[in-house]
């Protein structure tokens, strides 16, 4: 049983684990420490556990507002992007329009460029059309931004739906939308929670264009963070901490339930009818 | 009751002609077997009554309707494809049901329709099943219940028993032919199979190249082909040919026949083949008045005891499938006789050559 390599195996697989936990483990913890244990040299590891920050930190405003500005954001823009994405990528492998591989290879042009690039472009055109600060307008783009990869994973899974289901839901009285969501949704959907996963912890983890087209109304946990960080001459450390805490919990539960799924997403839907 | 009638149907490829200029009508309440060898064009001409692939030209109605532009939904039918194509992860009886619900029928009407197919397709035991744990066979009754349990005007039938194992073939077959009968729906049946055409057909259509080659009930496309084609695709083994130098005359004699044999060569043709098949080639052991004799060259069992004789008759090779008794009694040496009733005649073209085959009287 007690294999010596095994064991070893082992221990250097915590190791690595626990090494990149460890920031992670370090701010959860901070939000149990008083203000003073969190800046302790060295690190308190042994600590009488607070709850005074989380006491704290629902009577600080607006709290509550980025919460529900990054979950709604988050989860209605990746929805809209899916449901696009869908339509697209069904159309792409059913119709396959005119030059579809170049087509493909354009939607996912918007990712190749780091956002700082395409920072700019957007602020100045958000600014013209007066979205700035608003919430449709952010959850646009953020949809605009899930979609090319969206199209990108469900192509790979509707190309695996052989043609023959549509045909004969075709034949046997069925209408397009009944192929399509009746008939190949069902087939799809670890495509469908694949490309949900990685969009939502994307739009939820997304800082940069929040902070230049939001403002006050669409403010997310990612800029709040920023703009609670510089609180109050210096850093508002149990603020951070217990932000921070909260905030990595939605995409924890996320992907510790649909692993297997982020796994096939990864693959394009090259491993299909395994989930 | 729906008559499917095409005009001058023409589908092309790029290049290939899949579907060459073909007007034919399928009767109502019958099922027509659309039989020919894989690449003749069979599929296509479904798909293009099915309405999943548009005709390059030429039109399909439906009874006087024209269909020709109408998606395979407006055109209520139904239509079962080669590999069983079923709704994965739900249930048999959802699988079936599906289509119901599409067309907006009452609960009660549904469940009736569900438990009348599933029961002549032996599913009445596995309707809650999930259909992705159900092996091949029976995924394609599901298939084709879901195609008859809507009770469309025409139902398609595209090879659905190939890639099924033998014994659910039988069920399928007889399951099929009693849903054929019971709503008087007009089906095509498309195959490769020949003996699966002749079972299951009240006519057959035997296409060749994208064209329909002849159409006709199974026992007489059987004995009397239009075309050399039918004679050789036919049967097992098929057609004997034996070629003929009649330099526009229209009298034959040996190898085949003793005695000389009087045709209407119409078409004045110079060669032309005499077609038999092996049952109907009569061999004694004994030499017998218009008997020729032959050299035995090989013999070998085939099904039903029946014993297959290959035999040489003056450089020509005869295939004969004769009785157990007669296969057995016979040696090195045999005597064949053609019955000029079973005898068809088929000139240059290799289409038949219509004539009667009338023996001139011996001389005294």
């Amino acid at each position: 049983m007690k294999n010596p390599r095994r064991v070893l195996y082992n221990i250097a697989l915590w190791a690595v684990a626990i090494f990149f936990f460890s920031p992670i483990a370090w701010i959860a913890l901070a939000s149990f420490k008083t203000k003073n244990g969190i800046l302790a040299t060295p690190p308190q590891l042994i600590f009488a556990p607070t709850l005074d920050n989380y006491a704290d930190f629902f009577t600080r405003p607006n709290v509550g507002q980025y919460f529900l500005n990054s979950i709604l954001l988050s989860v209605a823009a990746v929805l809209l992007a899916i449901l696009v994405s869908f339509l697209a990528s069904y159309c792409f492998s059913r119709f396959q329009p005119k030059a579809t591989g170049f087509l493909m290879f354009l939607l996912l042009s918007i990712r190749m460029v780091p956002a700082a690039a395409s920072v700019v472009p957007v602020f100045l055109m958000y600014t013209a059309f007066g979205w700035k600060d608003n919430w449709l307008g952010i959850m646009l783009f953020y949809a605009m931004f899930s979609i090319p990869f969206s199209v990108w994973i469900l192509k790979g899974f509707i190309d695996g739906v052989s043609q023959r289901y549509d045909e004969t839901a075709l034949v046997n009285g069925g209408s397009r939308l009944h192929v399509l969501f009746k008939v190949v949704l069902p087939q799809v959907r670890p495509g469908l929670i694949a490309a949900f996963i990685f969009n939502f912890i994307f739009v939820w983890n997304e800082f940069l264009i929040n902070f230049i087209i939001g403002g006050k109304t669409t403010t997310t946990i990612p800029t709040a963070l920023i703009i609670g960080v510089s609180n109050n001459q210096g850093m508002d450390w149990t603020f951070v901490a217990t932000l921070t805490t909260i905030y990595i919990l939605p995409p924890i539960i996320a992907i510790y339930f649909f692993q297997k799924y982020l796994l096939v997403g990864m693959t394009f839907g090259t491993v299909r009818g395994e989930v | 009751m729906a008559e499917i009638r095409l005009e001058r149907l023409r589908k092309e490829y790029g290049k290939t002609l899949a579907v060459n200029d073909i007007t034919i009508k399928f009767p109502t309440s019958a099922v027509t077997c659309l039989l020919g060898p894989s690449g003749c064009g069979k599929t296509t001409l479904m798909r293009i009554i099915a309405g999943l692939e548009a005709p390059t030209s030429g039109e399909v109605y439906f009874d006087d309707v024209r269909v020709t532009d109408k998606t395979p939904q407006q055109r209520n039918i139904g239509m079962v494809f080669q590999y069983p194509v079923v709704y994965k992860g739900i249930s048999v009886y959802h699988n079936l049901e599906l289509p119901l619900i599409e067309d907006k029928l009452p609960e009660a009407e549904r469940r009736k329709r569900i438990d009348d197919v599933a029961q002549i397709l032996g599913l009445e035991h596995m309707l809650n099943k999930n259909v992705s744990s159900l092996d091949n066979a029976t995924r394609q009754k599901v298939a084709v219940g879901r195609a008859v349990a809507r009770q469309p005007q025409i139902i398609l039938f595209d090879e659905p028993i190939t890639n099924v194992d033998p014994n659910s073939r039988v069920q399928l077959k007889t399951a099929l032919k009693r849903l054929s009968k019971q709503h008087n729906q007009t089906i095509i049946y498309v195959t490769h199979d020949q003996t699966e055409a002749m079972t299951l057909a009240d006519e057959i259509a035997l296409m060749k190249d994208g064209v329909i080659v002849q159409r006709d009930n199974p026992r007489s496309l059987y004995n009397y082909p239009n075309d050399v084609f039918g004679g050789w695709f036919l049967g097992n083994p098929g057609m004997n040919f034996v070629e003929y130098e009649v330099n526009g005359q229209s009298e034959l004699g040996g190898p085949l026949f003793t005695r000389p044999i009087r045709f209407n060569n119409l078409n004045r043709d110079k060669h032309i083949s005499v077609g038999i098949r092996p049952e109907h080639i009569l061999v004694s052991p004994q030499p017998s008045a218009g008997a020729v004799r032959g050299q035995l060259t090989r013999k070998s069992i085939v099904v039903g005891g029946q014993y297959l004789l290959f035999i040489q008759i003056e450089g020509k090779m005869l295939k004969a499938k004769v009785p157990t008794s007669v296969g057995q009694a016979v040696a090195q040496e045999v005597w064949v006789e053609c019955p000029l009733e079973r005898v068809t005649l088929f000139g240059e073209q290799g289409t038949k050559i219509e004539t009667e085959l009338i023996p001139a009287q011996p001389v005294a």
